[in-house]
């Protein structure tokens, strides 16, 4: 009898060994993830980001563990210096958010995963002690600028701009052409015209008061500007876009092109003659962008739309950023 | 029925069997003489490949020994990479930034090109092929199957010589 109490109480040992390791190991397994927030991305077509909202508090880690279930996708906040983190499939990536400032921020993919790749976004509230930092509106709405009007240019180059001719001028121009101001809110077309009118400048031939316009143009940004647009333009715009502005992008090939003009904003009749989304304009075409100021264009990126699938960029860019892509921008024109 | 194999017997056999003989050595020749190919003069190649989900676009491609090539690789719709089997060579392209590099294609033969990133469910099908050269399996498979053909009518054109042996 001794050995069968011996036996029995072997069995229930071993049993509860058994139970016991899985246990403990699945607390271990929680205890290790505990107020970590488990994010899935899929293409937007499958759900998006599996958690579209966070969240926390100023100066509080919140901490992510990342993956992807189908394509290569990237998480990164925007108006943020939090680094990019590139979501492959089948791996985990974990990281760490950190806001010094309470305020709304938005989460977005940064590699293109689809035609709806922009609509892969996020938010993450973070509440704090101190008020949210308010910043001064965009400049298109201080102006009251209707971004969707048409906007072509009155007058364009005949013959390619080319930029250091303009600036053997300098010495003859009138001081307002130098002024921030004058650049944000007039179009190349417009300063050329001003410029056209002017006595002193009569000398000049129309090709040389273009130079001056575009010299002037290339006063108003930096090289490393232009570099950080053009590289923003590339990850962000070209698959829109195209990848040399013409508004041919991968993405929008099957889209018919834009018809000049085909909708009218005052007409409540009006209907744009193509059903649905049109490819983007033509950026090259310089009797589109030289109509428009620097303030229409940083608008349209900031609100997007215009008929278009263009998403909304407020929350994403930078104003630095903003300014450096619409200087981009201009460079297609000369 | 014979029991014993004479001499003159085998010898007989191997006399019958003469036509299997030629008929290895041409298989053996067909399958291991190197055949004359005209080499083309090599170019510069500039080829652009879409590749979307799943395919490559073009899926083909056929280029000379000693060809540079280079490739656009335009992705339509998420990231894709292009690797090729056999040789060093990848590229990996995200959509609006198409990326371009250059190979030389010294080595003969078909090669698998297949996208490196994980691009989908289907994505271990998307696969295209580089062809350097002529198509050298493709020839000899063919001139063996010929070979294969013209020995079953010879063979039905002469009775069987053992069928002959066991009648005699």
């Amino acid at each position: 009898m001794k050995k069968e109490v011996l036996a029995r109480f072997l069995v229930v040992f071993f049993v509860t060994l058994v139970i016991l390791i899985f246990v403990l190991g699945w607390q271990k397994n929680r205890s290790q993830h505990t107020g970590t927030i488990l994010i899935h991305a899929r293409m937007p077509e499958n759900g998006g980001w599996s958690v579209t909202s966070i969240t926390g508090e100023t100066n509080q880690p919140i901490n992510l563990r990342l993956t992807s279930d189908d394509v290569v996708h990237g998480f990164a906040v925007g108006k943020s210096d939090q680094p990019t983190v590139e979501l492959i499939p089948g791996e985990f990536v974990e990281t760490t958010l950190l806001f010094d400032e309470p305020g709304t921020y938005t989460y977005y993919c940064t590699r293109w995963c689809g035609p709806n790749h922009w609509r892969m976004r996020g938010t993450i509230d973070v509440q704090g002690e101190e008020a949210a930092v308010t910043n001064p509106p965009p400049l298109y709405l201080q102006l009251g600028i209707d971004i969707d009007a048409p906007h072509e240019a009155d007058v364009i180059p005949s013959e390619p701009v080319l930029l250091q001719k303009g600036a053997a001028f300098a010495e003859d121009l009138p001081a307002y052409v130098f002024e921030q101001e004058i650049y944000l809110t007039n179009s190349p077309a417009n300063v050329w015209s001003r410029l056209r009118a002017e006595p002193d400048l009569s000398a000049l031939s129309d090709e040389d008061v273009w130079n001056v316009v575009g010299w002037v143009w290339q006063e108003n940004t930096s090289p490393a500007a232009i570099k950080t647009g053009e590289s923003l333009y590339a990850e962000n715009c070209a698959a829109c876009h195209g990848e040399t502005g013409e508004g041919d992008g991968v993405m929008v090939r099957d889209l018919p092109k834009p018809e000049a003009e085909a909708h009218d904003m005052d007409d409540p009749h009006s209907e744009s003659t193509t059903a649905g989304l049109t490819r983007p304009h033509d950026l090259t075409d310089p009797d589109h962008l030289l109509g428009a100021s620097p303030a229409l264009l940083s608008g349209k990126i900031i609100r997007g739309g215009m008929g278009t699938g263009m998403p909304y960029w407020g929350p994403i860019f930078t104003s630095q950023q903003i300014d450096a892509l619409v200087s981009y921008l201009y460079t297609f024109a000369w | 029925m014979k029991l014993q194999v004479t001499g003159s017997d085998l010898i007989n056999r191997i006399k019958n069997k003469w036509w299997f003989f030629v008929l290895l050595i041409a298989a053996v020749l067909i399958i291991f003489v190197p055949l004359p190919q005209a080499q083309a003069a090599a170019v510069d190649r500039h080829l652009r490949i879409e590749a979307s989900m799943y395919q490559f676009t073009p899926g083909v491609i056929k280029v000379n020994r000693g060809d540079k090539i280079t490739l656009d690789l335009v992705s339509m719709d998420v990231v894709h990479g292009l690797s090729v089997d056999g040789y060093d060579f990848e590229l990996i392209a995200d959509p609006g930034q198409t990326q371009t590099a250059a190979f030389i294609a010294e080595k003969t033969g078909v090669f698998r090109f297949r996208c490196s990133v994980a691009c989908g469910n289907l994505h271990p099908f998307m696969i295209g092929k580089l062809q350097v050269g002529p198509n050298l399996m493709f020839i000899r498979a063919m001139l063996l199957g010929l070979l294969a053909m013209a020995a079953a009518f010879w063979s039905l054109r002469k009775p069987f010589p053992n069928l002959k042996e066991v009648n005699h």
